[in-house]
């Protein structure tokens, strides 16, 4: 086995199983390291916790629902706005975030009480909202209170409301991840069944692991709308509850984050025999093949395949644009789990960079299967890395940019190497053709900002040019390109709006007309 | 090129562009290889494929697209026998097979539950 030791972390031996080098001749039956398990004392890892991956990441992008944390308020506060999951009523569930506030008393005394008075008080304060999240902690986990029956209670006096409870307090698996499993398993036994849908079309999906960051389910649900596709529900971003209780009558499930929430999509193929494709809606060609595949399952693969070529026309050349001037260039794709295969290969094809490394804060051993196969020979895969080993291995490769989160790539910009925001994006939606060329430009404005050039000169050693003036990214970008590329006509860089989203809402779809008598 | 490099040609485009042979349990995994494998075989033979249920149906967008990636991919397929293709796929199977099931380090994939 390639197993890679980090000098800092001679100490702690058991990481050395954590990371592999997948050489010449490798494959994932002798290049995999351990993952999903508990976080070795010692090691500062970078993981959250499983009520934060319950509810940060799954319960919290539903929009209609009054998320809230039975715990200490220092729970909820952390898990608060950190994350860029917008929802087209107006952000309800980003702007507001609601906990019972446990103090030591209710330690001692019990907290059902206070937790019966915060959900009659948030209900009062928003009486819009007739829905609500509530989530365990480890404080209320720890003694014991009830959250099931006080919701129930609740329920009975105030029949116009519905609760879900999402038992998974953060000491309740090894990482976040955790988290998702308990609230996907929640979610199908307490809610999935309990609200029929209205069926408007002969092709219905649910549109599965994918939480609307800035906006990409906006952008997916144009071209499912486009072809006219019902999407019954997305599990979760820009959810609605109601809509996610009427999950079991769709036709397909089309998977996107398989480490959030396949354990929904396999749970509803055995007990409802709803089939799980899984895609890759980020990429020109592996959306493509996503679209084309939804399409050819329900018939309709021409409807698909108009998209894909209006779609490509329009931003091929942008994304070429970016490809000539991001070729060769040093990636570390280091988000939390499902990105690192989302991505690994498409953008070595599509953007042309070399992805150096791989690893993942709380992703299990199936998503290291698919990032090692994916990835390029010589690359790092770590499994939970702590800072320490994250800077080792950005001194080794020298990378020219990461994708990650915003504590280690806060860690990076230290040591003079951009990152990007895998997890929330800088300038997306990334999801889309054009959301693609959007983070081709992000890469693009990571790299060649003079600022960061400047960045690199230490002033306490290196020696400060006094002859050079101030350079554009053009001029850094462009310096070794041919005059066929600089002077293209073809190529160029992306045009669209600052907001790309505007102009979704409000468009009207074509009505497929025989569409409508074979809805079933 | 002998028969193996070739089974690792087609291996290679399945493990870089696809995801339905990375199911979480050792079963589906089986499933999954089974299903896309056998109907990708009959679209690359010519021979009719079964589409009666909605997961034969999932399996077969799988199979179309994987088998028209072969076609465009791989030229020598084009001047295989229809044995010949169905040997090839039959190796395939059995290293997928092998590579995510029976060889896999996954210690996920007995888990008894989702
Ligand atoms: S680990 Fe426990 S106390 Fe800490 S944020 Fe998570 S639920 Fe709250």
């Amino acid at each position: 086995m390639p197993y890679h030791e980090f000098e800092c972390s001679k100490c702690i031996p058991e990481r050395k199983k954590h990371a592999v080098i997948k050489g010449p001749g490798e494959d994932l039956t002798s290049a995999l390291p351990q993952g999903y398990l508990s976080t070795i004392p010692g090691s500062i890892s970078e993981r959250g916790c499983a009520y934060c991956g319950a509810k940060h990441v799954i319960g919290t992008p539903m929009k209609d629902v009054i998320h809230l944390s039975h715990g200490p308020i220092g729970c909820t506060y952390d898990t608060w706005q950190t994350k860029r999951y917008i929802s087209d009523n107006d952000n309800f569930q980003i702007k507001n975030t609601f906990a019972t506030d446990m103090k030591e008393k209710h330690i001692i005394f019990g907290a059902e009480k206070l937790l019966k008075q915060t959900i009659i008080e948030a209900f009062k304060a928003f009486p819009a909202i007739k829905r609500m999240s509530i989530y365990q902690t480890c404080a209320s986990a720890l003694i014991g209170d009830d959250i099931n029956a006080i919701a129930a209670e609740v329920m009975e006096e105030m029949p116009e409301v519905d609760i879900f409870v999402c038992n998974s307090p953060g000491f309740a698996g090894p990482s976040q991840s955790g988290g998702h499993h308990k609230i996907n398993i929640a979610w199908l036994n307490q809610k999935v069944g309990t609200v029929e849908p209205k069926i408007t079309s002969p092709y219905v999906i649910n549109y599965v692991g994918e939480y609307n960051i800035q906006g990409d389910q906006h952008v997916m649900m144009d071209y499912f709308k486009r072809m006219g596709i019902q999407v019954l529900s997305t599990f979760t971003g820009n959810g609605s509850y109601d809509e996610l209780r009427g999950m079991h009558r769709a036709h397909l499930n089309v998977l996107e984050c398989a480490r959030s929430a396949e354990y929904i999509c396999n749970e509803l193929k055995k007990r409802y025999g709803i089939p799980r494709l899984d895609i890759d809606a980020f990429g020109f060609t592996t959306l493509a093949e996503g679209l084309r595949k939804i399409g050819m399952f329900f018939g309709i693969e021409d409807r698909a395949q108009a998209i894909i070529d209006e779609e490509t026309a329009r931003w091929k050349p942008e994304l070429d644009w970016y490809k000539e001037r991001l070729r060769g260039k040093k990636v570390c794709l280091w988000p939390g789990g499902s990105k690192l295969w989302h991505w690994a290969n498409v953008v070595h094809e599509e953007f042309g960079v070399d992805v150096v490394s791989v690893y993942t804060k709380f992703g299990h051993q199936g998503d290291m299967e698919k990032g090692i196969s994916r990835c390029q020979e010589g690359a790092l895969a770590i499994d939970d890395p702590n800072e320490l080993e994250g800077l080792e291995a950005m001194d080794m490769l020298k990378p020219d940019i990461i994708f990650t989160g915003k504590r280690p790539g806060e860690v990076a910009k230290k040591v003079r190497v951009p990152y990007l925001n895998a997890h929330a994006y800088h300038n997306g939606p990334w999801k889309g053709w054009e959301g693609w060329v959007r983070f081709a430009r992000d890469i693009y404005n990571g790299i060649y900002s003079p600022i960061h050039q400047l960045a690199l000169l230490d002033i306490s050693k290196d020696e400060i040019p006094t002859d050079k003036g101030f350079e554009t990214q053009r001029m850094l970008s462009d310096r070794d390109l041919s005059e066929d590329i600089t002077a293209s006509t073809v190529l160029h860089q992306y045009s669209g709006k600052y907001d790309c989203l505007a102009e979704l809402s409000g468009k009207t779809y074509p009505r497929f007309e025989t569409d409508l008598a074979h809805a079933v | 090129m002998d028969m193996k490099e070739k089974i690792e040609q087609l291996v290679d485009y399945i493990m870089k562009n696809c995801l339905w042979q990375f199911h979480s349990r050792a079963w589906d995994r089986k499933d999954q290889n089974a299903g896309v494998l056998t109907k990708a075989t009959q679209i690359l033979c010519g021979e009719a494929v079964e589409l009666e249920t909605p997961t034969d149906r999932c399996f077969w967008v799988d199979a179309v697209c994987l088998a028209e990636a072969y076609k465009s991919r791989y030229p020598w397929l084009a001047a295989m026998s229809k044995e010949e293709i169905k040997q090839i796929m039959q190796g395939l199977h059995e290293r997928m097979d092998y590579l995510t099931i029976t060889g896999s380090l996954n210690l996920e994939l007995t888990d008894q539950h989702y």
